[in-house]
């Protein structure tokens, strides 16, 4: 359910709110520290820096487009979600970084140095870093509550502030990398922990955990129709599975693989990293759904085929069959047909959220709708359906995930990375 | 005069815990850290654990700094105080040769802002025969000498940093201790 309290704002009103100058001066701070590391790096190994700095903001890219594509009906403001991966990248970082030392200590002065050799980066690294980056989400609450007006919101942001986190860490490493192979300012090590951080343990790293942790705190703002125990304890409970997960990540089990060579050491991959990318896809495809029932609900009173057809309603509140609704067009209408699929999906979206904040009927956006009908219509292609389940679609997608790995796989092992 | 809405005190008391909290990791974690001793001591002419199977006896005297010490099974480091001394050993993998090593841990040495290479390399050994490279090196305030060995697939570096008065008089209890290095030996 939405929360009809939390309805949402206009983000230029964050100025007027207390906490944003709080986190606006954590985030200079942190800014600040940050710079100074960059600044060392930059004057010790320049090109390798460089060439990791552009090489994860790449990455970054279609990272930040999937995670800002998730919650399609009702769209985070650009603002927020740059606040949330700043957060990450600069605020989650530079405490982590000394906050994370000092754990790691005192596991080795109160257990043992052999003890900490083993589990003091996957104990002391989670229990820093997934408090920092979910306090990301708790400032986002702050500063602009009513933008956070579902669970899914929380999973958006947690995510963005996560991937924040992800890249700052990337480039650390990556920069450290250069400095323990004492060969000077070359890109080699920089390429390996691309391949390594960047893709092989990129997908459920700290986005996924983040992701996690937000959907708690979503969880804990927006569901007034539970008890407050029950809300602070399912958002202590993802902070506990995002930390959880961290820590068998970052664990030693296992760490010398399954059986010999790349197969084996790629079943730990999965064998670590499956359990929260499944239990937080499992979350998403839950919130999204929910949402989407929210929304489509709302369309669904207008009683109108020229704005959204029945089938169209069903289309719209799932990312698949949006999806397969924009390849049906382009193969029946070409790229014309899919992008104007693409404006209509766009504008129906942003009509239902309209409608969910009692917008005057004289004022909702629908030229944009009929405007894409229109074009439809001229193409042949009047209902943005989604196509019959395309087995081509899914082997292909199969396949070229295996070949990617596979050649992530060579490229690392050429490097001497794997 | 406007009066603060309870709202508005939520929002800032709330903001206040989230820089409480911050401190709390980023200043409140360190401080407690600091507030506990990290020297051991040592029993005499007891092998210590470097980590990957590898050992040292460390100088009589020393004390182990266990926030710089961490025994791994494939890599591993131990940090040693010899009063004002430092004594760093260091053990990774590595597949070059003694001089690739010793090459790559002076490019890292003298990468440091102010530290500089001193003197020509001197080759040493182990007391079980392996080969490695030394030499001298400074640093703002301090000077220091360097070690590398290279055997089983594994680089052992060894920094050594302090005064030159101290140095002086704890270089051969640790240049001694350097020659008790083994790979394979009895961890303790």
């Amino acid at each position: 359910m939405i929360s009809a309290e939390v309805r949402p704002g206009r983000a230029a009103a964050l100025a007027r709110v207390p906490a944003f100058w709080v986190v606006s001066a954590l985030l200079l701070a942190g800014g600040f520290r940050m710079a100074q590391i960059a600044s060392r790096f930059g004057t010790a190994y320049p090109i390798a820096t460089l060439t990791a700095v552009l090489l994860f903001a790449l990455l970054a890219v279609p990272f930040w487009l999937l995670v800002s594509e998730l919650d399609f009906l009702e769209r985070e403001p650009i603002e927020l979600l740059v606040l949330a991966f700043a957060w990450g990248g600069v605020v989650a970082t530079s405490v982590s970084i000394p906050a994370s030392t000092a754990l790691e200590n005192l596991i080795a002065k109160f257990g043992s140095p052999a003890y900490a050799a083993g589990w003091g980066a996957a104990l002391a690294a989670p229990t820093v870093e997934e408090i920092a980056k979910t306090l990301g989400v708790v400032a986002i609450v702050l500063v602009a509550r009513p933008q956070v007006n579902s669970v899914l919101d929380g999973v958006v942001y947690g995510a963005m502030v996560g991937l924040g986190f992800q890249i700052a860490e990337d480039i650390i490493f990556a920069v450290g990398a250069v400095a323990l192979a004492g060969q000077g300012d070359h890109i080699q090590p920089v390429i390996a922990t691309f391949l390594l951080r960047g893709f092989l343990s990129g997908v459920w790293s700290h986005t996924l955990f983040g992701a996690l942790a937000g959907a708690g705190i979503g969880y804990l703002v927006v569901r007034h129709d539970r008890g407050y125990a029950r809300r602070i304890g399912v958002a202590a409970l993802a902070l506990l599975g995002a930390w959880a997960s961290h820590v068998l990540w970052n664990s030693p089990l296992l760490s010398d693989g399954i059986g010999n060579g790349a197969v084996g050491l790629l079943a730990v991959l999965v064998l670590k990293g499956l359990p929260p990318l499944l239990l937080i896809l499992w979350l998403v495809r839950h919130a999204h759904d929910r949402e989407a029932d929210y929304y489509v609900g709302h369309l669904a009173t207008l009683g109108d085929p020229e704005l959204i057809t029945e089938s169209e309603m069903k289309v719209l509140g799932s990312g698949s069959a949006r999806a397969s609704a924009r390849r049906l067009a382009g193969e029946r209408a070409g790229h014309a047909g899919r992008h104007a699929v693409r404006r209509l999906q766009r504008a129906q979206a942003k009509l239902a959220v309209e409608l969910s904040r009692e917008v005057p009927p004289d004022s909702l956006s629908c030229e944009q709708i009929r405007l894409q009908r229109k074009v439809l219509r001229g193409l042949g292609h009047p209902e943005a359906i989604a196509g019959p389940r395309s087995w081509r679609h899914t082997a292909s997608t199969i396949v070229t995930t295996v070949v990617a790995i596979a050649v992530l796989w060579v490229a690392l092992s050429a490097l001497g990375g794997a | 005069m406007a009066r603060i809405t309870r709202r508005e005190l939520m929002n800032i008391l709330g903001a206040f815990g989230l820089v409480a909290v911050l401190a709390g990791l980023a200043l409140g974690l360190p401080a407690v850290d600091r507030a506990f001793s990290a020297e051991r001591p040592l029993q005499a002419g007891v092998p210590v654990d470097i980590g990957a199977g590898v050992t040292v006896v460390p100088p009589a005297g020393a004390t182990l700094d266990v926030t710089g010490t961490r025994p791994g099974g494939s890599m591993g480091s131990a940090f040693f105080r010899l009063g004002a001394v430092q004594y760093k050993i260091s053990v990774r993998p590595f597949d070059g040769d003694l001089e690739t090593a010793a090459a790559r841990l002076r490019q890292r040495i003298t990468g440091n802002q102010g530290y500089q290479v001193t003197s020509a390399q001197l080759a040493v050994d182990t007391v079980d025969g392996l080969a490695g490279l030394q030499g001298g090196y400074t640093a703002p305030g301090r000077g220091g000498r360097y070690a590398v060995f290279v055997g089983d697939g594994r680089t052992i570096e060894i920094l050594i940093s302090g005064n030159d008065l101290d140095l002086g008089a704890t270089l051969p209890q640790i240049e001694a201790s350097t020659r008790t290095l083994r790979i394979d030996g009895t961890a303790r």
